[in-house]
This record gives C-alpha cells, sequence and structure tokens, in this order.
C-alpha cells in the first residue's frame, strides 16, 4: 500500500468525493413518473399481455393454422383444432400460458391473419398462478376489450413492417 | 430387367447406363440429379401434364418434359456419343419458374387453413421455383367442393389438375369413378354425381395428392405434419400386415399413413387400416371390471389377478382360451405357455372356426406364392374368398398384374362379387370343387397349362362345418394342377386376421383332446372361457368368461372379468403376415389407463398361480419364442423359410361334401373391434349403404 | 424515578415514571417511523428518485402503512424451526434496544436514569444484542439465516472492540462514565467538541508543548469521531456492512424465515440501535445539547439541539448507505482488526498520555 494509498483511504478521500457527488445529484429533478396516476408512453410495437382479435363483423380471425404454436419459443401456446359446425377451420383450444412466455412476439409475426397480438396491456397481475393460464375465452374478451388500442397500434406500426 | 439393353445417357456431364425404356426422369434420377414434379408417379401411368419436370435436352429447341419421353427415344449426338440431359441449367430453372408462376395463378394463397401445409410439394416446391411475387391482377378460379366421402374432404379450387387421382381410381383402385370434366381453366375434377368413391383404397388419393384438393376428412383440421410423433408400426385390420407409420400428438393417435415396403403393400394402404384409428379413442378398457350380481364394477388390479387365478385353479379340462385377430404374437405366445404350465388343452387361435391346421406343415397355412409373386402368376383360381374385402391392398396387387398381362386367367368359386377385374366364375357349390379335382372344365385346362398357377383358398371356403373336406379337394386341385414345384409354390391361405399366422407358428390349437373353437363354445362345455381379444363369437352363457383386449365391444359385453390390454399402437409387438413375414411394430403412444400388456397380465396370474412363466421382460419373452418357434427368428421383414409343401397332407378326408362356399366379410368397414368403435368406419359403412348424412355435404 | 417517587409519593411517583418511561418510548417510535422514511427519501434522492410519496403527504405515513402491513401478515414459523428460540429472539433484540435508551440523556436533566457507570451499562447492553441475532439464525433451522448469524456474530465483536476504545479516549478526557457529564464537558462550545477540540486546543493557550499535546490530541479525537462512525455503521449491519443480511449471497441473512409481526420486531430493534448509535456520537463527540456557541440550559432548547444533531448523524449514515458498495466480508474483517484496532489502541496511549502528563 503506497502513501498516497492510506492518505487517501485515512482522509477518506474518495468518501468525501461521493459524497459531493451524492449531494449534487440529491437535488436534481426527479424523472419519477408517479406510475399508477400518471404512465409513460409506449411504442406501437409494444409487447404485453395477448389477445385474439375479431374482424369487425363479430367473427373470430384465428384460424387455427398453429403457426404461432410452432415459431413459439417458449413452448407457451396450446392449439387444437376441428372442423366448425360450418365447415370452417377453426380453434376448439387455444391456449397461452403466460408463466411460459417471454414476450417476444414471434407469435404476432407469424400470424398471417393478425389474430393473436401482443397488445398495450402490462397491467394484468393476478392472485393466483393458473388465472394466468389464458384460454381461447380469455383472449378473445381481453381482444374485445383493447381492439381499439390493437387496431391504432397496428395502423402506425404498419408502413414499418 | 437384367435382359433389356442399357443405353448410356449423359446427365449433366455424368455419363450413366440406364434401360431404355427408363423415361428421363429416372434416368436423372439414376444419376442423382432431383426432378420436381406434380403429376409423374412412380406406381401411375405417366401423364405429363403439369410440366414440372422440365428438362433440356441437347439438340431440342424447347426444354422437355422428363417425365414423358423415354432414353430409347433420344437422339443420339451428330457422331453417335450419347444423348446429354440438362438439368440444372439456367433456362431449366427458368422454365420450372415459369410453369411454378402458371400453376400459382389459380392457386388459392390459403396455405394457414389447408391441411396439407407442412407436407405440400406445391409449398416445398415453390420455395424453390417460386416467385417473390404474383404478377397476377385478375380474378382467381374458384371452384365447388366436391363431395367424395366420408373419408375424403375437398377443396378444389386448390387442385393443380395432376389427375394423380383421376389415374390411381382408375388403374390401382380399379374403380373408375373419378374423373376430369371441362377443359383448360374450367377442368374440374370430380366423382361421378358426386358420389362418395366405392373404393376400399379411396384414402390413397390423399397421399397422392400433391396439394391440397385432397385431404383427409376425419383428421381434418386436426393437426400440423411437424406436430406429430411419428412411429413405424404395422397394420392389423387385415392380414396383409401392411406397413404404416402411427401419427400421434401427446396419447391420442390422429392418423395412420403407409409406408412403403414393395414386397407387401408398396405404397397403399386399405381405409380400414388408415381411417379405424379414431376407434382408438372410443369405447376403450381402461380397468378391470369384475361382473358382481350381474353388473360390471370397476375393481384394482391385485383383485382382478386374484379371481383370474382363483379360475384357472379348477379342472383343466374345463377351461378353454380362445384367441382374436388383432393380437400381437407375444401376447400369444405368452397366453399359450400359460396354456402349457396348467395343463389346459382346450386353446384355438381360430375364432372362426376355419379349418387351417398345422397338419401339412408351415408352409400349408400360408401365402406361399408371396404377395409380390402375384406379379409373376398367370392363372389364378380364388376359392371362397373375397380378396377385394378380405385384403384390398393385395388384391391391388392382383389388379396390377392382371393389368401388366401377366395374369391371363382368373377364377373364382364362391360368393361373386366386383373384384375391379374381369374373372370367371365357377360358382359356388363344391360339386364344381370335385369336376376341378378331377381336371374337368375349360378354365382346369388353362390352369395346369399355366406356368406359374396360383390357388388363392379363403376363410369363406374354410369355416364351415365340412372346412377340412372343402381343403381336401381343393388341395387335390393344386396336386393335379403341380402348383407345387421346386421353384414355384402357388398355394396360398388368405388369411382374414392379422394374428392368425402367428398363432399358428406357436401352437395355438387345441391338442389331441382339446376342444376346437366351436365344441368350446357348446353349451356347459366349459366353466371358464379365457377370450384374449375374441370379440366375433357368441360364448356360451354358462361359462365364467374372462376377457382381455383394448376394446369394449361384443367380447367385453358378456364378460364375467375384463382386463383391460392396450391396442395395437399401445405396445411393441411382432406380427406375422399372411406369408410368414416377421414385422416388429412400435408403440406410438401409451396405453389407455390402467391397461396392461397382456403378457404381462399371463406373466402375473402364473406368478399367483405358483408357476410364473420364465421370463421377466419382453425381451425375455422373445427370446423364449425365437427359441421355440424358430420361424420367429427371421430378420424383422423377412419370411422364415419353411419345409416343402405335401399337398397330400392338406385337409381331412372324407365322403363327399355338398355344401355352399361362402363370402366372410359382410361388412368391410366393420369387422374388428377397432373398426366397431370408429365413427369414421361407422360412417363409410353407412356411405356404402347409400346413405349420405346431411352435414357431410355442406362446406 | 427515584426522585419522581420522593417528589410525589410511592403510587403517584410510579405513575408518573411509568408515564416518562412510555413517553419516551413513543417519542422513540415515533422518531423511528420517520428515520426509517427519511432513510428511504435520502436513498430515493441521491438515486434521482422520489421514493415513497404515496401514503399521507410526501408519504409521511408509509412507516405506519408499513406497520399495518406487518402486523395483520401471518406469522410463519418454519416446521423445523426451534419455536420457542425462534420467537423470542427478535423480542430480545426489541428490549436490548430499548432498554439501552435508559441512560441517554436528552437534555439537561431528562434521563430516565441518570447512572454513573452509564457508559458501562451502555456497553453492556449493547453487547447483549449480538444474542438475539445468533439465536434467530440458530432457531430458523436454515442455512442463509445461520451463516447471516455468524456473520453478524463475527461483525459485531469486532467492532465492538474498537467502539470500546474510542469510548475509551472520551471518557479519559471526561474523567467520567455519566453521560451527562460528558456533554457537559463540551459546553463551552464547538470547540471543545470532542470531535472538533483540537479548535479549542489552539483557542485555550498555555505552554507550547501542551498546545501542540492538546492540538494532537484534537486531531485524533476527530480521527476517533470517524472512527466511531463507522464502527457504529459496522455494529448495527447498516451499509455497507450489511454482511449479515447480503441479498446477494444470503438472501436475507438471519432473517430469512421471519416474516410480519416478528420480522418487524427485527427491524425496529435494529433501526433503534442505529439511532442509539446517532445518539451517541451526537453526545460524545458533538457537544449532546449544547449549542456550537455556547451552553444550553434550557431543557426544551436542549432537546431540540439534540435531536437535530441525531438527525443529522443520521441523515450521514443514509447517505453512506446511498452511495458506498457493500464491503467484502475479509475486507471488512480488515478494517476492523488490521486498522481500526490498532490505530485506537495508539490513540488510547496517546490521549491517555496526554491526559497523564499534560492534564488533558
Amino acid at each position: 500500500m503506497s502513501l498516497k494509498q492510506a492518505l487517501k483511504g485515512a482522509t477518506l478521500f474518495d468518501f468525501m468525493g461521493a459524497f459531493v457527488l451524492g449531494m449534487k445529484v440529491y437535488f436534481r429533478r426527479k424523472p419519477t413518473v408517479n406510475y399508477p396516476f400518471e404512465k409513460g408512453p409506449l411504442s406501437p410495437r409494444f409487447r404485453g399481455e395477448h389477445a385474439l382479435r375479431r374482424y369487425p363483423n363479430g367473427e373470430e380471425r384465428c384460424i387455427a393454422c398453429k403457426l404461432c404454436e410452432a415459431i413459439c419459443p417458449a413452448q407457451a401456446i396450446t392449439i387444437e383444432a376441428e372442423p366448425r359446425d360450418d365447415g370452417s377451420r377453426r380453434t376448439t383450444r387455444y391456449d397461452i400460458d403466460m408463466t411460459k412466455c417471454i414476450y417476444c412476439g414471434l407469435c404476432q409475426e407469424a400470424c398471417p391473419v393478425d389474430a393473436i397480438v401482443e397488445g398495450p396491456n402490462f397491467e394484468y397481475a393476478t392472485e393466483t398462478r393458473e388465472e394466468l393460464f389464458y384460454d381461447k375465452e380469455h383472449l378473445l374478451s381481453n381482444g374485445d376489450r383493447w381492439e381499439r388500442e390493437i387496431a391504432k397500434n397496428l395502423e402506425l406500426d404498419g408502413k414499418y413492417r | 430387367m437384367a435382359d433389356v439393353a442399357t443405353i448410356k445417357i449423359i446427365v449433366d456431364g455424368q455419363e450413366i447406363a440406364v434401360p431404355g425404356e427408363y423415361t428421363l426422369l429416372q434416368a436423372c434420377e439414376a444419376a442423382g440429379a432431383q426432378i420436381p414434379r406434380f403429376c409423374y408417379h412412380e406406381r401411375l401411368s405417366v401423364a405429363g401434364n403439369c410440366r414440372m419436370c422440365l428438362v433440356e435436352v441437347k439438340g431440342a429447341p424447347k426444354a422437355v418434359a422428363s417425365c414423358s419421353q423415354q432414353v430409347k427415344d433420344q437422339r443420339p449426338g451428330p457422331n453417335g456419343e450419347p444423348a446429354e440431359v440438362i438439368t440444372n441449367s439456367e433456362k431449366v430453372k427458368a422454365s420450372r419458374k415459369g410453369v411454378m408462376e402458371f400453376l400459382l395463378i389459380n392457386h388459392p394463397l390459403d396455405c394457414p387453413i389447408c391441411d396439407q401445409g407442412g407436407e405440400c410439394d406445391l409449398q416445398d416446391q415453390s420455395l424453390v421455383y417460386g416467385g417473390e411475387h404474383s404478377r397476377f391482377g385478375e380474378g382467381k378460379r374458384a371452384v365447388e367442393v366436391k363431395y367424395m366421402g366420408p373419408l375424403i374432404k375437398t377443396a378444389m379450387t386448390r387442385c393443380i389438375q395432376c389427375t394423380r387421382c383421376v389415374r390411381f381410381a382408375t388403374e390401382v383402385a380399379g374403380v373408375p369413378e373419378l374423373g376430369a370434366i371441362g377443359r383448360g381453366e374450367d377442368m374440374e375434377i370430380t366423382t361421378y354425381l358426386e358420389a362418395a368413391l366405392t373404393s376400399e383404397l379411396s384414402g390413397n388419393v390423399v397421399d397422392l395428392c400433391p396439394v391440397g384438393a385432397l385431404t383427409s376428412r376425419p383428421y381434418a383440421f386436426n393437426a400440423r405434419p411437424w406436430e406429430l410423433k411419428k412411429t413405424e408400426s404395422i397394420d392389423v385390420m387385415d392380414a396383409l400386415g401392411s406397413n404404416i407409420r402411427v401419427d400421434a400428438r401427446g396419447t391420442e393417435v390422429l392418423r395412420v399413413e403407409p409406408r412403403v415396403n414393395d414386397d407387401v403393400n408398396e405404397e397403399w394402404l386399405s381405409d380400414k387400416g388408415r381411417h379405424a384409428c379414431d376407434g382408438l379413442r372410443r369405447q376403450r378398457l381402461d380397468k378391470p371390471y369384475l361382473r358382481k350380481n350381474g353388473k360390471l364394477e370397476a375393481i384394482t388390479w391385485p383383485e382382478a389377478l386374484a379371481v383370474f387365478a382363483d379360475k384357472l385353479r379348477g379342472d383343466p379340462s374345463k377351461i378353454g382360451l380362445i384367441t382374436g385377430d388383432l393380437n400381437d404374437a407375444e401376447s400369444q405366445k405368452a397366453a399359450f405357455d400359460l396354456c402349457e404350465v396348467l395343463k389346459i388343452e382346450n386353446r384355438d387361435c381360430r375364432q372362426d372356426g376355419a379349418a387351417i391346421s398345422t397338419d401339412a406343415g408351415r408352409a400349408g397355412y400360408l401365402f406361399n406364392s408371396t404377395i409380390s409373386g402375384i406379379e409373376m402368376a398367370d392363372a389364378l383360381l380364388i376359392i371362397g374368398s373375397n380378396p377385394r374385402l378380405e385384403a384390398p391392398v393385395l388384391n391391388a396387387r392382383i389388379r396390377k398384374s392382371y393389368l401388366a398381362g401377366a395374369l391371363k386367367s382368373i377364377a373364382l368359386v364362391g360368393e361373386s362379387a366386383d373384384l375391379t377385374y374381369p374373372y370367371e366364375y365357377l360358382g359356388e357349390q363344391t360339386k364344381i370343387l370335385e369336376e376341378l379335382s378331377k381336371g374337368k372344365t375349360d378354365f382346369f385346362k388353362k390352369f395346369a397349362e399355366a406356368k406359374y398357377p396360383m390357388i388363392i383358398v379363403g376363410m369363406g371356403a374354410l369355416i364351415g362345418d365340412v372346412g377340412s373336406k372343402i381343403l381336401k379337394l381343393i388341395g387335390e386341385i393344386g396336386l393335379r394342377a403341380k402348383i407345387v414345384r421346386d421353384d414355384w409354390n402357388g398355394w396360398n391361405i388368405l388369411h382374414s386376421a392379422a394374428s392368425r399366422v402367428a398363432g399358428l407358428d406357436i401352437g395355438l390349437i387345441p391338442t389331441k383332446n382339446g376342444l376346437n373353437t366351436k365344441q368350446m363354445l357348446a353349451p356347459e362345455a366349459l366353466d371358464v372361457l379365457i377370450l384374449l381379444g375374441a370379440d366375433e363369437i357368441a360364448a356360451p352363457s354358462t361359462a365364467f368368461k374372462i376377457y382381455i383386449g383394448s376394446h369394449g365391444d361384443r367380447g367385453a359385453h358378456d364378460a364375467d372379468l375384463i382386463l383391460p390390454s392396450p391396442a395395437y399402437t399401445e405396445k411393441n409387438g411382432i406380427y406375422v403376415n399372411l406369408e410368414g413375414r416377421v414385422q416388429y411394430a412400435y408403440a406410438a403412444v401409451e396405453a389407455k389407463g390402467e391397461a396392461k400388456e397382456e403378457w404381462a397380465i399371463f406373466r402375473a396370474v402364473s406368478q399367483e398361480l405358483g408357476k410364473p412363466l420364465p421370463y421377466d421382460n419382453l425381451q425375455e419373452l422373445r427370446e423364449k419364442l425365437k427359441a421355440d418357434s424358430p420361424s420367429f427368428a427371421a430378420t424383422a421383414g423377412e419370411i422364415a423359410p419353411s419345409a416343402a409343401l405335401d399337398l397330400r397332407h392338406i385337409g381331412e378326408t372324407g365322403a363327399a361334401v355338398n355344401a355352399t362356399i361362402g363370402g366372410v366379410i359382410i361388412d368391410y368397414y366393420l369387422t374388428n373391434p377397432i373398426a366397431r368403435a370408429s365413427e369414421t368406419m361407422a360412417k363409410c359403412s353407412a356411405s356404402r349403404l347409400g346413405v349420405v348424412p346431411e352435414n357431410m355435404a355442406a362446406e | 424515578m427515584r426522585d419522581l417517587v420522593e417528589q410525589f409519593g410511592p403510587l403517584w411517583g410510579s405513575v408518573l415514571g411509568i408515564a416518562q418511561i412510555l413517553g419516551f418510548a413513543i417519542l422513540l417510535l415515533l422518531t423511528l417511523a420517520f428515520i426509517l422514511l427519511f432513510d428511504r427519501k435520502v436513498w430515493a434522492a441521491v438515486m434521482m428518485r422520489k421514493g415513497p410519496n404515496v401514503v399521507g403527504p410526501f408519504g409521511l405515513f408509509q412507516s405506519f402503512a408499513d406497520f399495518l402491513k406487518f402486523v395483520f401478515k401471518e406469522i410463519v414459523i418454519p416446521a423445523a424451526a426451534n419455536k420457542t428460540v425462534f420467537v423470542i429472539a427478535p423480542i430480545l433484540t426489541l428490549v436490548l434496544a430499548f432498554i439501552t435508551w435508559a441512560v441517554v440523556p436528552l437534555a439537561p436533566g431528562w434521563v430516565i436514569s441518570d447512572m454513573n457507570v452509564g457508559i458501562l451499562y451502555l456497553l453492556a447492553i449493547s453487547s447483549l444484542g449480538v444474542y438475539g441475532i445468533i439465536m434467530g439464525g440458530w432457531a430458523s433451522n436454515s442455512k442463509y439465516p445461520f451463516l447471516g448469524a455468524l456473520r453478524s456474530a463475527a461483525q459485531m465483536v469486532s467492532y465492538e472492540v474498537s467502539i470500546g476504545f474510542v469510548i475509551v479516549t472520551v471518557l479519559l478526557l471526561v474523567g467520567s462514565l455519566n453521560l451527562t457529564q460528558i456533554v457537559n464537558h463540551q459546553s463551552a462550545g464547538l470547540w471543545d467538541w470532542h470531535g472538533f477540540s483540537f479548535i479549542g486546543a489552539l483557542l485555550h493557550g498555555g505552554s507550547p508543548i501542551k498546545i501542540a499535546m492538546a492540538f494532537v490530541t484534537g486531531i485524533i479525537m476527530f480521527m476517533m469521531m470517524w472512527i466511531f462512525f463507522i464502527s457504529a455503521l459496522a455494529e448495527t449491519n447498516r451499509p455497507p456492512f450489511d454482511l449479515p443480511e447480503a441479498e446477494s449471497e444470503l438472501v436475507a441473512g438471519y432473517q430469512v424465515e421471519y416474516s410480519a409481526t416478528l420480522y418487524l420486531l427485527f427491524m425496529v430493534g435494529e433501526y433503534l440501535n442505529i439511532v442509539l448509535m446517532c445518539a451517541m456520537i451526537s453526545i460524545l463527540f458533538l457537544g449532546g445539547w449544547n449549542l456550537p456557541w455556547g451552553e444550553v440550559t434550557n431543557p426544551y432548547i436542549g432537546f431540540l439541539v439534540l435531536y437535530t444533531k441525531i438527525w443529522f448523524v443520521f441523515f450521514l449514515f443514509a447517505m453512506v448507505k446511498a452511495f458506498v458498495p457493500r464491503y467484502r466480508y475479509d475486507q471488512l474483517m480488515r478494517i476492523g482488526w488490521k486498522v481500526f484496532l490498532p490505530t485506537t489502541l495508539v490513540a488510547v496511549a496517546v490521549v491517555g498520555a496526554n491526559v497523564t502528563f499534560f492534564g488533558g
């Protein structure tokens, strides 16, 4: 240990410097956003809670092509399909395990009909783990609730795709 | 092919020698070049209408369709050098790209909702030859959906008019019901009057279709190919032992597809083998049941085994065992060993009561000519069989041989039916057999003169009371026509049960003092009757019936004790087909519920009785099987050679018989417990009877 | 208390005495509530955050909300824990933290027990504090708490030594163990506060050698103040010496298995000790209730002055937490045994020599 170092230690030189810096920062304007009362802006590409969308006439968009299931790197999506009574191809089961999901957005990239999307909602904490196993009904109701925002985001981001 | 002169040809600068009647496409393949194709198929006639297989031939002004020109027709070079084919030039690529663009003009962009997605030839090839965007601004063609029966779902807008399906129906299946109407853009593939295909091989057009125009209706929208776990297995719906691939997701078998095996099923599969798989999901036995006060109640395995063992402690002469049609060799072996240990002499693997025995050696009950041997035969006498129903793929072989011109004369004794090829109908009385055995009738003359005569004996001739006497008569015909020679064996038994040959190989037939099926089923004959998957019998009410099987069918319905076991897709097993070919099947999915493998049940109950069978796992069981019955030691997929056949030992001599030879199969689609549990098979059966369910036609 | 009994009779004297103690405890707990909030606010400010600001105006009631939360949560006692010891440990910590305050004078005459051996009492009680932690860590019957407790014990024992020596230097100067007398010794003004007595050394005059010695002693006392400050951080498991509960290594150290009220008791005890250390620094080195320019005799003003000093020292504690990263365990031990112990030993010798040969 050199003398200089010893002196520095004994006089708490570094600590004084840190204290001065700390005091300088102390009175700066705080960038804190008062979260539940005010929120930061979200990008149209924000990848939040999943939703299954519908066409304006109320028909569900998902056609059970299973591309999202195939591409999902976390294997969070499970789909089962069958012909519906009118013969069209529809899912009988569309589950997303939100505890597995890594929010990579590949499902919405893969979807040929913009059915599965990651909407702008990120406030969906639940009290139990089971509530995070989303089924088709839940996803469709998400879609209904967030359709306006989702459609706007898709339109805003559309030109960059 | 050895006698055919080979011709030299240069493919992509590489000189090879191929037979002259090879098409250019085959020659290119032989040289290792990959040629894209839609309409060309190895087992169908050449159509040459998709134009995808274009190659450049030196000297030809335009690219030529390689599937439709033969090597021998190519013009040699100016100095006599071999013709030159180029498969990878820019010109070839550009031509194929053009063809692809035309094909895609009217092909809809609905891959996401198409069941062919992921295994589509058009999808795959458009990756290589497709343009990056469409230049087609006009309206696309749309074609109405056609009804083609309960097995085939159509989306004819996707059709690229390769006509593979038309050629298959006409050539292989022998039901010329598919065809094209209209010309050019308006060309449409349709069945006559939009009726279901009346073929037992109709499922194969789905495999043949290179796009998603024809897809499997029961499998519609169920899964994508990449989700499926593929397991190699053996079909048990008929005795042919077709090689299949079981596609399963999770615990469910979703579809069954054929595997290529030129010795057995080429690449075809019967509709029952392909589509009865949804029967594996219904009517399953998942727990042991015991009848208490007339009602079946679920019990635990230890209880069930205790009851089973208790019943086996009685007088062995009052205990009997009948095995069914779908068992693997291992379960029959374990059942046989249990009988040996307990000295049970009443056992039979012939639940239909057919008069086949092991008296004349192994060759006496095999299909000795082999299936591929049919293509060599030049005369065929079918007795008491409808091969179209009993083994549809084998029937397609007969038709193939007939179409190729090899099989010149065919005759049938028994129930007349449409076999998809013309034959001489000789009647259904045994009298005609006597005449034949004495060398009378015109047909016999042709038959005796034939180089490779073949007799196919079906179960219809053998299940009657006088079956063994009929068999003797047929044996005499064979003797007189000299169908068994050193280089040719024309003696063929066409079994209808997948487990039969293995059962006979193991020796699951009554001993001298034992009772056969018919005797066992007599009232008061037995106290305890073990039914190993035997459902096609009427068990007497006086016996305590123990049913071991996978489906809640007739056998389980009557049973007093039910022990669940896995179905054929759920266990590793050995199956021996009618030729004596030893084939291995692998478990594709888990057994349902608490089901235990049959051999394990027999092993467990033998333990309970204090006389354990000498094996603890399947491997040891197979070792013992191979040691006791050497024919099982054959390599997988091979036929063990059997001792020479002496037709004089066939059957049983007796007074002259006078009987009618009938058929066996009443409803092709409902012959076994799995098929009867299948919704698809029920729909097929209804469709064949002329009932079209309302929701089928709508789409 | 004895004064009260003498003044008001046994009954009322006792009642008043207990009321005094209760009032003192309430004052302490209230101080604690706001000190906790202050701690978080300072920390947040240095990180350019706002800190708790939702409960009450400026988040002033945050600590009360936390208190309610802790109280209403379920107490989970691990199945394998020694239940008796597990429950006693936090209670012990809290009780010990409270009773040390008995000898701390808050203003002229404001003290529960103005005993002559106050400092000794303090040392004795604060040495016991380690038991609560050891017991808690052991009773949890879990690996992290046990490791945390071991670390904590070693750390507190190590720094008690140097704290002891630092206090000895003050005792040598004052010549008394009574805390009130220690404060009174610094009544003249800032220059006579023990922490800044090197200024006084220059003012008081005398022979040059005496001035020099006094000056050297003053400088040493200045250093002693900082050593006391740093040792206090270590003694109370404050950052940067919060190794017993280092979350990156031990999850939460000896408190891992504690929840709800029991955890609350631990935390209150810990913070009481921290405030006590702030008070001790104020009393020993910063002149207690005296103003920088002179003596205070009015207890109300005196209390305010001391209270302000305590808050100021705590502010330094909070700042240290905000800008100094955690030490490694070997570094902690090195500083304790190889730097502070020799330094304070030498300091005791020098101050002792000065007092003996030059009369302080």
